[in-house]
C-alpha cells in the first residue's frame, strides 16, 4: 500500500510539483495566496515561490482568466482559480469567446495552454451561491477541455496533465471530496491522460456512467446492489469534454442498461449527451431505456438541509433506480 | 525534466528617442497614407463584390492606429479591435492583410475568423474576438507576463470610447494599474459606438478620466494629430518598458463613414462629418511635412505610386488563393484532438 492522501493535498501537490519543475507555471485568483485559498488548495504556495508566482487577484474573475489566457498567448502556463464554480460567469467571455477560439480563429496559429482550476458541487450544505455544478456550459464549447475527478490519484494526475496540455482545459475539483476521499498518490510524476474514461468496478447488468461525487455514491451504490444480486459495471468518466465514447459504449453493448448519474440540473445535462450517444450507436444493445438520475431541474441547489437532500441523487435514490432497471 | 522560459534576446536597455528624424517622419508618413489608400481600395473592393462579409473602413482614425505601433519592437504584443486595419499596416506584410480580407485557403486564420480580424503570430498581433474591449483584457496578461519574466517589453491594446463602459475593460485597466504593468490603452474617441454617442457612454468629455478612478496615468490627445501621437505614445511606452506603469492615452479622433460598409451612418449630421474631415491627421501631416520641406510634391508622388503597386499586388495575392477546402472546416480545434467527421 502506497502513501495515502486526500484529494486536496494532491491538487496542492500537483500545483508545488508543477511549478518547481516549470518556471512558466504560476496561478491567479482570489484569496488563493496570504490565505492558501478558502479550500486552503494552494496553501504555502506563495511563501514558497512568491507574489508573482501566486497572485492575489482583485475580485475581477474576468481578469483573472482573460490575463491567464493573455500570459498563455507569450509563453506562460497560467492556472487561474474560480474560487467557486458559481463565480465563473463574469469569466463566460474570456473563457468560451476567447480559450475556446483562439485556435480556431487563428487558423491554428496561437494557442492557449491554460487550466481554469473551479471549485464546485453540493452537498455541503453551501447553499445557491456555493453549491452550483455549471460544467454543462462548458461542455457546449467546442476548443475546451473539461475533465473532473473523482479521487486523489486522479485529482493530482489529471492536473498534471492539464497544465502541460496545449490547449485550454477546464479543471473542476469538486469540493465534497476535498477532504472526505482519500486514496494512494504516487509521491513523484505522474500524469493521467485527459480523454479516456475508466471502468471502476466490472459488472453485467448495468453500467453506470458518472463523475465526481455522484461516481464516488455510484460506487458505494455498486457495491450494496451486488450484495442484492445486481451486478453494476461503473464508469468513471473523468473528462467531460472530449467524451470518450468508446469506452461507454462497449460496456453498455455488454450489460444492455445505462444509468446515467448527474448532480447537475437533469435538462441538456453532461448525461443528456451521454445518453444521446447510446442511442444514436448502440440501440440495438440495450435492453430497457436509457435511465438518468440527476439534479432537480432547479437554479441551483437551495440552502435548507431538507432541500439540499431533496435535491441531490443519493445513495438510495441511485439503489431505487438501479433495480428499478434491472426489473425492466 | 526542468522547464524554463526563453530569456529576452534584446538588451534591458532600450533607446527610446521621442524625436523622429527626417527620414522617420517620411517613413511615417508612407504608414498612414498606405493605411488610407489600402482602405479606400478595399471599400471599393468590397462594393464591386469582390469578398465576402462586411468591411469595417478606419479611414479618418490612421493616425491613432498606425502610430503608436510604429517602432515597436518584435517582441511587444498588439491586441487591436476590428477597425485597427492601421496597427496591421505598421506591422504585418500587405499580402497577408489583404488575403485576410479575401478569406482564402492563404490567409493567416485560413478563412476562418472575419474578414477584418486582422492578426499575425510573426508580428505578434493577436487576431481579435468582436466581443468589445476583451483584446485589453489579453494585453493585460501579456503584460503579466512581461512583468513575471523582467522582459522590457511592452503590450498595446486599442478599442473605442464604447468599449470602456464594458465591465472586462475596467477590470483590465484597474488590475494593470495595480501591479504597474507596461501596458498601453489605447481609446480612441471617435463620437460613436456604432450609432451610440459618446454622451451615452460617459458623464464627461475626455475618457482620459478613465484612468483616475484606477490610480492609472492617463491624458487626452488630438488622435489626428500625427506627431502629437508619436510623441505621447513613444513616451508612455519608455514609461512602461521602465516599469514605470500603463499609461491610457485618450485620441479624439472620427472614423469618416459607417460603422461598417453596409451602415449609411444616418444618424450622424453631415456638418459634424464635415468638421472632422477638415481635420484629415493624413492632409495635416502632409501640410507639416511639405511646409518645411521634409517632404517634395516629387517625393510625394513617388510615395503614392509606389504604395499604389503595392496595394495592387496584395490585392492580386489574396485574389489569386482559392477557398481552403470545406473540410478544413474541422481543424484547429484541438492541437491533439481530431474532430470527426459527421456522417451525412
Amino acid at each position: 500500500m502506497g502513501r495515502v492522501i486526500t484529494y486536496i493535498d494532491a491538487i496542492t501537490e500537483a500545483l508545488d510539483q508543477e511549478m518547481a519543475r516549470d518556471e512558466r507555471v504560476f496561478l491567479i485568483g482570489e484569496d488563493i495566496g496570504l490565505y492558501g485559498g478558502v479550500f486552503k488548495a494552494t496553501k504555502g504556495l506563495q511563501k514558497k515561490y512568491g507574489e508573482y508566482r501566486v497572485i492575489d487577484s482583485p475580485i475581477s474573475e474576468n481578469l483573472i482568466v482573460g490575463a491567464g489566457i493573455g500570459s498563455a498567448l507569450v509563453g506562460m502556463r497560467p492556472v487561474p482559480e474560480i474560487q467557486f464554480a458559481d463565480f465563473v460567469s463574469p469569466a463566460m467571455d474570456q473563457i468560451v469567446q476567447q480559450a475556446a477560439k483562439i485556435r480556431y480563429r487563428t487558423g491554428g496559429a496561437w494557442s492557449v495552454p491554460l487550466v481554469v482550476r473551479i471549485c464546485c458541487g453540493g452537498d455541503v450544505g453551501g447553499g445557491l451561491y456555493h453549491s452550483q455544478m455549471n460544467e454543462a456550459w462548458f461542455v457546449h464549447c467546442p476548443g475546451l477541455k473539461v475533465v473532473m475527478p473523482s479521487n486523489p490519484h486522479d485529482a493530482k494526475g489529471l492536473l498534471l496533465a492539464a497544465i502541460r496540455d496545449p490547449d485550454p482545459v477546464l479543471y473542476f475539483e469538486h469540493k465534497r471530496l476535498y477532504r472526505s476521499v482519500k486514496g494512494e498518490v504516487p509521491e513523484g510524476d505522474y500524469t493521467v491522460p485527459i480523454g479516456p474514461a475508466e471502468v471502476k468496478k466490472t459488472g453485467k447488468d448495468i453500467t453506470i456512467v458518472a463523475y465526481a461525487l455522484m461516481l464516488v455514491w455510484g460506487m458505494e451504490a455498486a457495491e450494496k446492489l451486488e450484495k442484492e444480486g445486481i451486478s453494476c459495471e461503473v464508469i468513471d468518466l473523468k473528462t467531460l469534454l472530449p467524451i470518450d465514447k468508446k469506452t461507454i459504449l462497449e460496456s453498455v453493448k455488454k450489460t444492455g442498461k445505462a444509468l446515467l448519474l448527474q448532480e447537475a440540473p437533469k435538462t441538456a445535462g453532461v448525461m443528456a449527451e451521454i445518453s444521446a450517444i447510446i442511442t444514436e450507436e448502440v440501440f440495438d444493445y440495450l435492453d430497457a431505456p436509457v435511465m438518468r438520475l440527476a439534479g432537480l431541474d432547479v437554479p441551483p441547489i437551495p440552502f435548507a438541509p431538507p432541500y439540499e437532500k431533496f435535491y441531490l441523487p443519493t445513495v438510495d435514490r441511485i439503489m431505487k433506480k438501479a433495480r428499478q432497471l434491472k426489473a425492466y | 525534466m526542468k522547464v524554463a522560459y526563453e530569456k529576452p534576446k534584446v538588451e534591458k536597455t532600450i533607446k527610446s528617442d521621442l524625436e523622429l528624424t527626417n527620414e522617420e517622419k517620411k517613413e511615417l508618413y508612407a504608414l498612414v497614407l498606405k493605411s488610407r489608400m489600402f482602405d479606400e481600395r478595399f471599400r471599393k473592393l468590397f462594393r464591386a463584390g469582390r469578398f465576402a462579409g462586411t468591411y469595417f473602413s478606419g479611414v479618418g482614425q490612421e493616425a491613432t492606429a498606425v502610430v503608436p505601433c510604429y517602432k515597436l519592437l518584435p517582441q511587444d504584443f498588439v491586441g487591436p479591435s476590428h477597425r485597427e486595419l492601421g496597427c496591421s499596416i505598421a506591422r504585418m506584410p500587405l499580402r497577408q492583410i489583404a488575403a485576410q480580407i479575401y478569406a482564402r485557403s492563404h490567409s493567416p486564420d485560413k478563412g476562418k475568423s472575419h474578414p477584418c480580424s486582422y492578426g499575425y503570430k510573426p508580428s505578434n498581433i493577436i487576431t481579435p474576438a468582436f466581443t468589445i474591449g476583451a483584446q485589453a483584457v489579453l494585453a493585460t496578461g501579456v503584460a503579466l507576463a512581461f512583468k513575471i519574466r523582467k522582459e522590457p517589453y511592452v503590450a498595446l491594446s486599442f478599442v473605442g470610447e464604447g468599449a470602456t463602459a464594458h465591465g472586462p475593460w475596467y477590470e483590465a485597466v484597474n488590475f494593470s494599474a495595480v501591479h504597474k504593468l507596461p501596458n498601453v490603452f489605447v481609446v480612441q474617441n471617435n463620437l460613436w459606438g456604432e450609432s451610440v454617442h459618446a454622451r451615452l457612454v460617459a458623464a464627461f468629455e475626455d475618457f482620459s478620466h478613465r484612468a483616475e478612478g484606477v490610480g492609472m496615468f492617463g491624458v487626452s490627445i488630438d488622435g489626428n494629430d500625427v506627431l502629437k501621437v508619436w510623441e505621447t505614445v513613444a513616451s508612455a511606452i519608455a514609461r512602461a518598458r521602465h516599469g514605470e506603469g500603463p499609461t491610457l492615452i485618450e485620441m479624439k479622433t472620427y472614423r469618416w463613414y459607417g460603422h461598417s460598409e453596409i451602415d449609411p451612418a444616418d444618424y450622424r449630421q453631415p456638418e459634424e462629418v464635415e468638421f472632422w474631415k477638415k481635420k484629415d491627421p493624413i492632409a495635416r501631416y502632409e501640410k507639416y511635412l511639405l511646409d518645411n520641406r521634409l517632404l517634395s510634391p516629387e517625393e510625394k508622388k513617388r510615395i503614392e505610386a509606389k504604395l499604389e503597386a503595392e496595394i495592387e499586388e496584395a490585392v492580386e495575392y489574396a485574389e489569386g488563393g482559392e477557398y481552403a477546402p470545406a473540410e478544413w472546416a474541422l481543424e484547429d480545434v484541438y492541437a491533439d484532438f481530431k474532430v470527426e467527421a459527421p456522417d451525412r
